[in-house]
């Protein structure tokens, strides 16, 4: 089982070498492509029921202590993320297989090898046990998603690219410095042996490094006030690209979050993430409200909904961080499928702005199916799988007596739901626009590319929906691995014992 | 790429070619223990490449064969390991008593750094035709 573990960070990346040679032969691209994105859901699939039988598995690469080497483990907060990362990844290169060269679909012989690259720095940073190694994964992740971004090379792409680069570049510098810092004054990188060593030292210290990171990580999460580079950059991208963007690059911010300040135990910086929490959820929803592009609004909803995971991962309690755990969870399928409709959207009508489209609810019902139930779910209406996301949040709150984050949370759900209705109100009800412009990018039901995309979007849809359906062993899970994350001891204990 | 007819440049590039390459060489090799190592032997060789691009004197680039051969080379070594049961990346040396040169010592690490080497060719290949002017550049790529 180690050795499986190790095998989803480096088949993906043999898959986009193989990929990257047989750039001309589409098919065989793309066989290549898909299978080892099939082999990475599998063998997390098996991670996954391994942990949740079992205990962390723990893989020393090159067989080396992890006082000297790189250790990946796999708990059960780790196994849980990559599980619903690999099979996200997975629909979304399904709903591109059959997506033609347009303005909206990528450049299959460049993202392809590329997706598989970002798949490798995902499950890099999710299993990583030492910092530095989640640094080189923030990298991958980064530096393909550079490529993603602007491989098509539009005027917009360009600009709102060069915003993104710099951002991400001055966070990595930062990221880089900080490790400096930990290294000074612990003489150590290892998670493991960190969470020994950082409460030890004096608090200016370790508030100092705590926040430090706050700020490092927070930027890749477009928590408030760092998050203007993303609503810029990623309506610019094509659609497949903006859903893998939105479903894991946010998310996997926030899972440094939770792994680092969580096993760390920086309890007192709750008041601080509380704030930037707050800020965040009422920030993303106002800026969502303001905006009249489907893209764009979801968009804003991004950082809105990072909001509530810090928010819940604030409380520094089991039930809060477990709360934070099944938000991310959900979020990920939620937030790509929302955008996958926004790119079916696209590919029948030409655009996406809400003032040139309308009327899809009646020749589009299966568009307007696709973008119903996870809207509704993004909103928090039960039964499904976002009820009881935000639910956990909420109660998380309620039991530890923030009452004006409960009300926060609980308005900003409201505001959630309005943006949501004025999509549906745009997009989907009223007249058909006369679209006479845009009749060469459109795509007829009886399109196979079409049928796949919407196949895809809905396999998605079903996913979310079943999220909701096991929520009770979900939350079961989240429970455990916010008690893994709490309690550092049982970390420390299965990474240092042989 | 630029074709410029400068004979100065032509041949100075001609001269130094096979000096660089030596020094790529020793740095490849001196990597194991000293400074140097597969990721600084490829630059040096990445470095006459583009020379050699800009003086006219290779037309051609592999900078996708050599990128993607160097990735899968890495990751062969990286996995090996695991089909006699040892863990990823795990390390092998073979040490060797040669007439003249002494004491030869060779480690999967070699393979691992050569795979590295070839990326770091490929990609500063793939840098100096992704700035040329040439239209058709992105086709060589």
């Amino acid at each position: 089982m180690a050795s499986l573990v190790t095998l989803t960070v480096i088949i993906p990346m043999i898959g986009a070498a193989f990929a990257m040679l047989l750039r001309t032969q589409r098919w065989l691209r793309e066989l290549v492509v898909s299978s080892s994105l099939i082999f990475l859901a599998v063998a997390s699939t098996l991670i996954l029921l391994d942990v949740k039988e079992g205990a962390t598995i723990v893989s020393r690469v090159g067989g080396w202590a992890p006082e000297l080497g790189v250790v990946l483990v796999a708990d059960m907060f780790a196994a849980l993320v990559l599980f619903v990362a690999s099979l996200t990844i997975l629909a979304v290169e399904i709903f591109s297989l059959f997506q033609r060269r347009t303005q909206f679909g990528s450049d299959l012989s460049i993202t392809g090898p590329i997706l598989l690259v970002l798949s490798s720095g995902v499950a890099l940073a999710v299993l990583t046990g030492d910092l530095f190694t989640l640094f080189v994964s923030f990298e991958l992740i980064l530096i393909s998603s550079y490529v993603l971004l602007t491989h098509q090379g539009q005027p917009g792409q360009i600009r709102s690219g060069m915003t993104y680069v710099v951002m991400n570049l001055l966070a990595s510098t930062l990221f880089l410095v900080g490790i400096a810092f930990v290294y000074g004054a612990t003489g150590t990188v290892n998670l493991a042996l960190l969470a020994e060593r950082i409460p030890e030292l004096s608090d200016g210290t370790r508030i100092g490094i705590g926040t430090w990171f706050l700020v490092v990580f927070g930027t890749k999460a477009a928590m408030f006030p760092v998050f203007s580079w993303l609503p810029d950059s990623y309506p610019t991208a094509p659609t497949t690209i903006t859903a893998i963007f939105a479903g894991l690059l946010t998310k996997i911010g926030v899972y440094a979050i939770i792994r680092f300040h969580g096993l760390m135990g920086f309890d007192d910086l709750g008041a601080l993430i509380l704030t930037i929490a707050a800020l965040t959820m009422v920030t993303g929803v106002l800026g969502a409200l303001a905006q009249n592009d489907m893209k764009r609004i979801l968009s804003f909803h991004i950082v809105s909904q990072i909001g509530y995971m810090l928010m819940a991962f604030g409380l520094f309690t089991i039930n809060g961080v477990a709360a934070a755990i099944f938000f991310l969870f959900n979020q990920i399928p939620t937030k790509t499928v929302l955008f996958l409709s926004g790119g079916l959207v696209e590919a029948s009508e030409g655009t996406s702005s809400l003032k040139k489209v309308g009327g899809l609810a009646k020749h589009r019902p299966e568009i307007a199916f696709v973008f119903g139930l996870p809207a509704l779910s993004l909103a928090g209406i039960p039964p499904f799988s976002g009820f009881v996301a935000k639910f956990g949040v909420v109660a998380s709150g309620v039991a530890a007596q923030s009452w004006w984050l409960v009300a926060v949370a609980l308005g900003v759900s409201l505001l959630t739901l309005l943006s949501m209705a004025k999509i549906w109100v745009g997009v989907f009800w009223g007249k058909p626009a006369d679209s006479t412009d845009s009749q060469e990018s459109s795509l007829s039901r009886s399109d196979r590319s079409y049928q796949a995309m919407t196949f895809a979007a809905l396999a998605t849809v079903g996913a979310t929906l079943a999220i909701a359906l096991f929520a009770g062993p979900i939350w079961d899970m989240s429970i455990r691995a916010a008690e893994e994350v709490l309690d550092s001891s049982s970390y420390i204990e299965a990474v240092m014992t042989e | 790429m630029i074709r410029t007819d400068s004979v100065v440049l032509t041949r100075c590039v001609q001269v130094i070619t096979p000096i660089t390459l030596l020094v790529a060489l020793y740095l490849f090799f001196a990597g194991h223990n000293q400074p140097g190592g597969g990721f600084a032997g490829g630059l040096v060789i990445g470095l006459i490449v583009v020379l050699r691009m800009m003086a006219g004197l290779q037309q051609e680039s592999f900078a996708r064969l050599l990128t993607a051969v160097g990735i899968i080379i890495c990751s062969a070594v990286a996995i090996l390991p695991l089909t006699w049961g040892a863990t990823v990346l795990d390390q092998h040396n073979w040490k060797y008593d040669l007439p003249v040169l002494g004491e030869l010592k060779f480690g999967t690490a070699l393979a691992f750094d050569f795979g590295i080497t070839l990326i770091v060719v490929g990609l500063a290949m793939a840098v100096v035709i992704a700035l040329s002017p040439n239209p058709q550049s992105e086709e060589l790529v």
